[in-house]
């Protein structure tokens, strides 16, 4: 594999548009490599005259830091001349953290997945979205209208309206008592808003209930945790995939066919949750012993499960140390990339939201002061008297 | 070190899923179950069989309806005792009206018409809770005490104001000894507790887990607590009830609305209380200490008032006996709410480390 | 017409005496957020002791003035339901603090089992009498305004009238002593009570004496009028749709509950009952109790049940 010439490690499929290429067991040991790769790739790239999605296999391969910056800089001209569009397999932990460090969040996705089909299923979804097949180009993803909410005397939000878009990494942030924690109960129809509307999924509603939102693929984290305490790891993710669970009582009290496999093919679903957050070594643990930080991530399992399509997390990084907190931005970033998801976030950690969001809400006193990409958001100096300290 | 479970590797989900998923527990079942079929009728005499294991195998099963509903789906009840009421009384009233019913179906007819009694009673659960919810089934209770005791129809207008059944025959077979009756209770009690364990492991079960850890988090995973605590209340009286028809055909014969009073209903929930809420194993716990206790207190103070040379009444026994109840029901609330059943697993969790500490 | 006004009027009396009982219902509930369904067999133990003692007192000392005998009947009685209180708070209550309420209930009942025991083991089982002078023969009343005049029981009137006045005390208690505002305290939040210094043992064993004493007045009205009997017990049973009509945490409201109650059962026994076989008091007072439940459940003076997420 290693002594392949670059010519024979790049092949272009024609009928999905994509450029594959192979990088396995390579090292990119200087910056002469580097370059040596992206000149060859530059020209024939160049010589096609045309765009292509990018599928890059990562396999065993192995770039030094001396190489990384020239990487980096090299595939970024690259993507933006010749890319429509991006996706890695089987990149290292280590690789995950460069590609993302390097490249900013703004203009890049690291869609990193673990096989070469999981790959190219993602391609093809990116595919069709740009294409417009989806049909979800013009479809709103989530959309808050003037929504407004008051407890008797006390307003909570007023006149709130804001986007989320399809597939981004969104927070709502704010002071102790701006409304965010209510915001997201709205959204979720734990509470019900006296004006305004949520519009989700290009439908439009004044109100729903909590298990409506959840059928409808809209799944939460509390910031309390609230597990189901005296149920295993196991058992508490499972109850997210109740949704999909179709067998009637009779069948599962005789344990019949289909109430059986039912359970063992959603055991598999949850399985792979379980892997994905790494808590296969607690997963028969009664949630009440587990410490604080794996409780979360139990919680976060369990919204998984519904495989939402949007995930709403209430201070998912709240009580954690920084470790934890690593763990945990690490997973939230995996499961947008992997699984499509999109997220909307609440949190007090400034360092979490800058790294992790794409679009950012400011909420202060239940109303909302700003809006934009992170860096848009830090420099805004309305934001800054209200939330993060006037700057001298 | 006979009972470890080192070497056993599940390597499916299905081994992994299995209710008994240590062999040696599968074999101590498998070995108390053949015991309890062929073993006890052997050995064991018919006033043991008529004054304790008979009632012992119903009382279960009733400590298993109250069981699902208290303890797995955290739905305070006291009207226990009407549903067994409904499901003896609608089961009579089946065999007696519907020529050439069978009497299985019959008790079976029963306890689904106890079931759909008990959705309907059940409905306060959907807007109250705690206290409130046992004032409603309390109401439940008492309607019922009035209608079975005050409307003739359902006695077939009784002049005693009980009814009584005859030996009843299940397919050719005569049920008229007690180890006919023993037999056929267990015969029931064990298929009837197989199934309560599958549901409690699949998905309903977890869905009743659910409402009772924390049902605001469970309707936001998309549980509907109108269907979760509904099916509590059928499933819970379903089981009651067949247990009530049981209670009144094979252990009684011939009964009035007061066997099923509420002081049956303080007796079952003190029976899952003691023997541990959200365990199947509980209710059997549960209903062996309610059963036996009484027997033993008799046999046993008037033993120790032979030491004082006290002479200890019939009523005082009585007495001692609320009192004991009373007492351990404090003392299980306060030191193993989980009940016997939890000390029995964790001395399980420690046979398994014997002879070792930790 | 005369008839119908007998029936109210024996239902408002009937109605006080299970408000004596509601009474001790809401006052544990109001103070610590438990609901004592001992208070039954705290009426019956009460009731006990207040008989046994009046009798055993003067046997003892040997004297035969009968206001003596039950005056000291009474202290000592007072003596016993605080021995009670302070025993179950320490022995119960102490070790489930910040329990849910459904395990407190089912420790109450536990409760309720032990004292029926070890009242009818230390006090004997049999019927036994209260006489406290009440007055027992009814009289006739408004024989000028209705045909035949209207059969009143003054023994039922006068418990009437003493139920007001212990209602009356215990509103000014709650509402204007400090003990008072530190119960309400306690009611809402044992956690929070405790963190500002409040003594939650203390204030406990307060509210079941209090409730105790409750249950004494209860035990020697009832007790004057039934004997002191095991069926007092259940008569807490009779006193629950009170408080869920009357409201869980309203002393008036145990009052105006009782008086619904009372009415209602006794017009629904008179004037529905022959139509569906009689016997129907007890279930239609908690079939009021269950429409309320549903419409209404915090009852018509209770505080609004807040869910919080």
């Amino acid at each position: 594999m290693s002594d392949w010439t670059y010519p024979q490690r790049i092949t272009f499929h024609d009928a999905i548009a994509t450029m594959e290429v192979d990088f396995s067991g390579l090292t990119f040991a200087d910056e002469a490599a580097v370059d040596a790769f992206y000149d060859h790739v530059g020209m024939r790239l160049t010589e096609t005259g045309r765009r292509w999605f990018f599928l890059v296999i990562y396999t065993d391969c192995v770039i030094t830091p001396a190489a990384w910056r020239r990487f980096a800089e090299r595939g970024k001209v690259t993507n933006v001349n010749h890319s429509l569009g991006s996706v890695r397999v089987d990149a290292t932990a280590h690789t995950r953290e460069a590609i993302r460090e390097s490249a900013g969040r703004e203009s890049f996705r690291a869609n990193i997945h673990n096989t070469r089909d999981q790959a190219l299923l993602a391609l093809g979804e990116m595919r069709k979205r740009q294409q417009g097949t989806h049909g979800t180009k013009e479809e709103t993803f989530l959309r808050a209208e003037n929504v407004s909410l008051r407890f008797g005397g006390v307003k909570a939000i007023t006149d709130v309206s804001f986007e989320v878009k399809r597939g981004e990494i969104s927070s709502i942030i704010g002071p102790n008592g701006a409304g965010k924690s209510s915001m997201l109960n709205v959204i979720n129809g734990v509470y019900h808003p006296q004006e305004g509307t949520i519009t989700f999924l290009g439908d439009v509603r004044h109100q729903m209930r909590p298990h409506e939102a959840a059928s409808h693929g809209i799944a939460r984290t509390f910031q309390n945790i609230a597990l189901f305490k005296g149920m295993s790891v196991l058992d508490n993710i499972m109850t997210g995939r109740n949704l999909k669970m179709k067998a009637n009582m009779l069948q599962q009290a005789f344990w019949l066919g289909p109430a059986q496999r039912e359970e063992l093919e959603h055991r598999l679903k949850v399985e792979e949750i379980i892997d994905f957050l790494e808590i296969q070594h607690i997963r028969k643990t009664p949630v009440g012993r587990l410490p604080y930080g794996l409780q979360k991530r139990v919680d976060l399992a369990r919204a998984l499960a519904m495989e939402p399509q949007l995930l709403l997390l209430d201070e998912p990084m709240a009580g954690m140390n920084v470790e934890e907190k690593q763990d945990m931005c690490r997973f939230i970033l995996d499961l947008n990339d992997q699984f499509g998801t999109t997220v909307l976030l609440i949190e007090h950690d400034m360092g979490v939201v800058m790294d992790l969001s794409d679009f950012v809400v400011v909420l202060d006193h239940g109303e909302k002061i700003a809006e934009g990409t992170a860096d848009e958001v830090r420099a805004d100096p309305v934001v800054i008297s209200a939330y993060l300290g006037a700057s001298h | 070190m006979f009972y470890r479970e080192n070497g056993q590797f599940k390597t499916t989900y299905q081994s992994d899923q299995q209710i008994f998923a240590i062999p040696q527990d599968r074999w101590a079942i498998l070995a108390i179950v053949v015991f309890a079929f062929i073993g006890v009728p052997l050995l064991v005499d018919v006033y043991l069989l008529r004054a304790i294991l008979i009632p012992f195998l119903i009382l279960s099963l009733a400590a298993l309806g109250v069981n699902i509903l208290v303890g797995y789906c955290g739905q305070i009840t006291l009207g226990a005792g009407a549903s067994m009421a409904v499901g003896a009384y609608a089961a009579y009233n089946f065999l007696i009206r519907v020529s050439g019913m069978p009497a299985l179906a019959a008790i079976l007819l029963g306890g689904l018409v106890a079931a759909a009694a008990g959705i309907v009673f059940g409905a306060p659960s959907l807007r109250v809770r705690g206290l409130y919810l046992a004032v409603a089934t309390l109401a439940a209770q008492f309607f019922w005490d009035w209608a079975f005791l005050r409307v003739k129809w359902f006695t077939n207008d009784s002049s005693s104001g009980s009814v009584s059944v005859a030996d009843i025959n299940l397919m050719g077979w005569t049920i008229s000894t007690p180890t006919d009756k023993y037999l056929f209770c267990l015969g029931i009690l064990v298929a009837f507790s197989l199934a309560a364990k599958n549901l409690v492991r699949g998905s309903i079960g977890r869905q009743w887990m659910a409402i009772r850890d924390m049902d605001v988090a469970a309707t936001v995973i998309g549980i509907r607590p109108m269907y979760a605590k509904l099916s509590a209340f059928a499933v819970s009286s379903f089981y009651l009830g067949v247990a009530g028809a049981l209670w009144g055909f094979i252990h009684l014969g011939s009964w009035e609305p007061a066997a099923f009073s509420i002081d049956r209903s303080f007796q079952l929930l003190f029976m899952v209380i003691i023997g541990g809420m959200g365990a199947i194993s509980g209710s059997f716990f549960g209903a062996a200490f309610i059963v036996i206790l009484p027997i033993f207190l008799n046999q046993l103070l008037p033993w120790i008032g032979t030491w004082f040379g006290l002479d200890i009444s019939v009523a005082l026994v009585e007495h001692v006996q609320l009192m004991v109840f009373g007492g351990l029901i404090v003392f299980f609330l306060i030191v193993e709410p989980h009940g016997i059943a939890r000390l029995w697993s964790t001395g399980r969790e420690k046979l398994r480390l014997w002879p070792f500490p930790h | 017409m005369g008839f119908f006004i007998e029936t109210l009027l024996g239902g408002l009396m009937s109605g006080m005496l299970y408000s004596l009982v509601a009474l001790g219902f809401v006052l544990i509930y109001k103070a610590s957020g438990v609901f004592n369904f001992a208070q039954g067999a705290m009426v019956l133990f009460a009731a006990l002791s207040m008989a046994r003692f009046s009798e055993w007192i003067p046997e003892w000392l040997g004297m035969d003035n009968l206001f003596m005998a039950n005056l000291l009947a009474i202290v000592v009685s007072v003596v016993v339901m605080f021995a009670v209180a302070w025993l179950i708070e320490r022995l119960v209550l102490r070790h489930l603090v910040n329990q849910e309420g459904a395990t407190l209930l089912m420790a109450t009942l536990g409760i309720g089992y032990f004292l029926d025991g070890i009242g009818q083991t230390v006090f004997g089982n049999d019927i036994y009498k209260i006489d406290v002078g009440m007055p027992k023969e009814p009289v006739m009343m408004l024989e000028s305004v209705f045909d035949g005049g209207i059969l009143i029981n003054k023994e039922d009137f006068v418990a009437a009238f003493i139920a007001a006045m212990l209602v009356l005390a215990l509103t000014i208690f709650f509402q204007k002593t400090s003990t008072g505002r530190a119960l309400r305290a306690v009611a809402d939040d044992h956690q929070a009570a405790q963190s500002i210094g409040i003594p939650l043992g203390r204030i406990w064993v307060i509210v079941w004496c209090v409730a105790g004493i409750t249950a004494l007045v209860a035990g020697i009205i009832w007790g004057s009028k039934l004997g002191a009997q095991f069926s007092l017990s259940t008569v807490a049973l009779r006193a629950l749709p009170v408080v869920i009509l009357g409201g869980l945490t309203s002393v008036p409201g145990a009052i105006i509950g009782g008086l619904i109650i009372g009415v209602g059962e006794k017009l629904s026994e008179v004037f529905l009952g022959p139509y569906v076989g009689g016997g129907i008091e007890i279930w239609f007072a908690y079939m009021l109790a269950l429409v309320f439940l549903l419409v209404r459940p915090q009852g018509l003076f209770g505080e609004k049940i807040i869910d919080r997420v």
